[in-house]
């Protein structure tokens, strides 16, 4: 151990109000990443997996508690600040693949780096590289609609790479896949962890890339019911 | 910021164009205003710019003394009130007078070549007032001669051999009242329908014409060298008010005494007030093409709720947010703007063609770079404004929210 955890969340609460009802979907969930680690979240529907997820993607904000990024508290900075931050560091991919319907596969690759003032040459140069590392050359310039389901995911997995985040966070990525498709998914995230050294999130129900993973998070009614590390992983399987 | 700006524009443009129709309807709504806006500034414009030459083309040191308060336009313009024989000598008792033209017109009928027509027939004193017509209020010929005082000669403006007497030309004899008369000379136009069409004779033969023996219906003196026109303008008042108490016992001064500057300024000004009603007017409509650019805005950031949150989740701040949907409803101010401004230009250009064609008036649409400028950043403003509230709101989704929202 020793080393300073790349993300820490600290009794994380996120209660949703209802009219005059109080939703807990987060009690008091505190964890940490390191850099370079392989997490998986699972746990059943509605039990707060992709709210957690938000939470650790900056995309979102604890009702109460501390979240902490390389150290700093990301209450304290500004909506901006955290965008700046997800486009940065963070790179999300999502169950609905979200892509922009109006934009091409390259130019939605493209935009994360737009927002980041990257120059157009060197954001075509980049986009289109790593479409071609998601063997979809020949679909650059393809709208979502014209894609099937798995070559969207891989743009989006693109899109997720394109200002070379350290950490991506996936929420059911394979969701809405085939199981064949959902494996090749897989596959890519584990290559991302494995050869680019990326720190990966992943909420999915897929007990393979459980095997895989370094940490598995099980999440029941808003807690954390198991946490298990690599090491305990052997003793945890064994018994 | 200034690089990535490119890239908003791009992709308003293309949000722009993927709704198409919805589009070309928020624009029309902006064509609409912006083409009052235009067409009617231009012409008031051209309207103002008309009037103000015919004035400036009377000099500086000329004095106008009418009967009746200025602000009784209508009985000062269909007579009645008449300045009388004792006050034209009491303008011309006033200190630093130089000159005074007594002006009489009168509706009178015109035969020539076997047609008859009413002119209106202008009658001045030829021999001490022509020098004054030429240099001050710019009378020119462009055919003929000045007619020599107590010869039976006529001068006519220019549209008498134009319109209403073709055929008419120096040498031409014409009667009024049985009495014949030899035109002798047709003047260079001096821009109103009104003074091109009248008749102008010595006035001691339009006397004898129409049987008046004195007044004038207005009157105009010539400053003196060396005095400043103001201060005559006071003297003329004050010789007149004297005058007339002596003589009537009045007290009421119901004459007006204005020089040509104060009475550009005058014109002026209220072509000037003029021109704000009608921007006032022509706004309503820009107001309701804003408002549809604002519908629109609205309708486009619901229906886009996802997409700013999928934005808001690869790095887009707030303020991009903002910008994109500014740009985009700037781009509805500006091509509407853009369309408003040729359609509102070109009927103001085709009203002039068919002014001059009619020789109606010399009315010249006016269609300067300012005007322009002023409707391209009028029209972008309106889009900006009309988008800023849907543009923060859609800035306002919480990027959660946002990607929840199906
Ligand atoms: N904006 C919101 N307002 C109110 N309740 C919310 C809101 N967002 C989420 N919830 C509730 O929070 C709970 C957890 O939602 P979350 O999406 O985190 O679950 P999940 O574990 O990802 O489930 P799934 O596996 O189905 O995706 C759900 O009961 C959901 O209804
Ligand atoms: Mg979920």
């Amino acid at each position: 151990m020793g080393k300073k955890p790349l993300i820490k969340l600290e009794d994380v609460w996120k209660v949703y109000q209802l009219d005059s009802l109080k939703l807990p979907v987060l009690r008091g969930i505190s964890l940490e990443i390191n850099p370079g680690a392989f997490v998986t979240m699972m746990g059943p529907s509605g039990s707060g997996k992709s709210t957690l997820l938000h939470i650790i993607g900056c995309l979102d904000v604890p009702t109460k508690g501390r979240v902490f990024l390389e150290g700093q508290d990301i209450m304290e900075l500004s909506e901006d600040d955290l965008a700046q931050i997800r486009g940065q560091r963070i790179g999300f991919v999502f169950q609905q693949f979200n892509l922009l319907h109006n934009l091409t596969a390259v130019e939605n690759v493209m935009l994360p780096m737009i927002f980041q003032g990257v120059a157009e040459n060197k954001r075509v140069e980049k986009a289109k590289k790593l479409l071609a590392s998601m063997n979809l050359e020949e679909r650059i310039f393809h709208r979502p609609s014209e894609l099937s389901g798995g070559e969207q995911q891989r743009v989006a997995i693109a899109r997720a790479q394109a200002n070379d985040p350290e950490i991506i966070v996936a929420d059911e990525p394979t969701g809405n896949l085939d199981s064949t498709t959902g494996e090749m998914i897989m596959e890519i995230l584990i290559d991302l962890h494995k050869k680019e050294k990326k720190t990966i999130v992943v909420v999915t129900h897929d007990p393979n890339i459980a095997g895989y993973s370094e940490e598995i998070i099980n999440i029941k009614d808003g807690q954390i019911i198991t946490n298990h590390k690599t090491a305990e992983k052997v003793l945890w399987e064994k018994q | 910021m200034g690089k990535a700006i490119k890239e908003y524009i791009k992709i308003a443009i293309r949000n722009v164009r993927t709704r198409r129709l919805r589009s070309w309807l928020t624009m029309l709504g902006v064509v609409i205003g912006i083409f009052l806006i235009m067409s009617l500034l231009s012409l008031s414009e051209g309207l103002k710019g008309a009037v103000m030459q015919q004035l400036r083309m009377m000099g500086k040191d000329i004095i106008m003394i009418m009967p009746g308060e200025i602000t009784d336009i209508v009985s000062m313009m269909v007579g009645g009130l008449e300045l009388t024989d004792d006050d034209i000598k009491a303008i011309k008792k006033a200190e630093g007078v130089d000159v005074v033209i007594p002006m009489t017109y009168k509706g009178i009928a015109m035969r020539c070549q076997g047609e008859k027509r009413t002119v209106l027939l202008c009658g001045i004193p030829l021999e001490e007032s022509l020098d004054m017509l030429k240099t001050d209020m710019g009378f020119t010929l462009v055919e003929g001669r000045w007619p020599v005082p107590g010869k039976r000669e006529i001068f006519v403006g220019y549209l008498v051999p134009e319109e209403i007497f073709s055929g008419m030309k120096t040498g031409t004899q014409i009667t009024l009242k049985g009495k014949k008369f030899e035109v002798v000379g047709v003047l260079k136009s001096v821009g109103s329908k009104q003074d091109d069409s009248q008749v102008y004779v010595d006035l001691d033969i339009y006397r004898e014409i129409t049987g008046e023996r004195e007044g004038a219906n207005m009157a105009m003196a010539k400053v003196e060298p060396g005095y400043s026109t103001e201060e005559v303008v006071e003297n003329i008042k004050e010789s007149l008010d004297e005058s007339r108490k002596r003589k009537r016992g009045e007290d009421l001064p119901s004459y007006t005494v204005i020089s040509s500057e104060k009475m550009t300024d005058i014109v002026g000004n209220v072509m000037g007030l003029i021109q704000v009603a009608i921007f006032g007017f022509a706004s309503i409509a820009i107001v309701v093409g804003g408002i549809g650019i604002m519908n629109t805005m609205y309708t486009s950031v619901h229906e886009r709720t996802r997409e700013i949150g999928i934005m808001k989740a690869v790095g887009a701040k707030n303020k991009t947010i903002i910008l994109i949907f500014l740009i985009e409803s700037g781009i509805f101010g500006l091509v509407g703007g853009l369309g408003g401004i040729i359609l509102g230009l070109g009927l103001a250009k085709i009203v002039e063609i068919y002014c001059q064609a009619q020789n109606l008036f010399l009315l010249k649409a006016s269609i300067t770079p300012q005007l322009i400028i002023f409707g391209v950043f009028f029209s972008f403003l309106v889009g900006c404004l009309s988008g800023f509230f849907p543009a923060r709101k859609a800035a306002k989704l919480k990027p959660v929210d946002a990607l929840r929202y199906e």
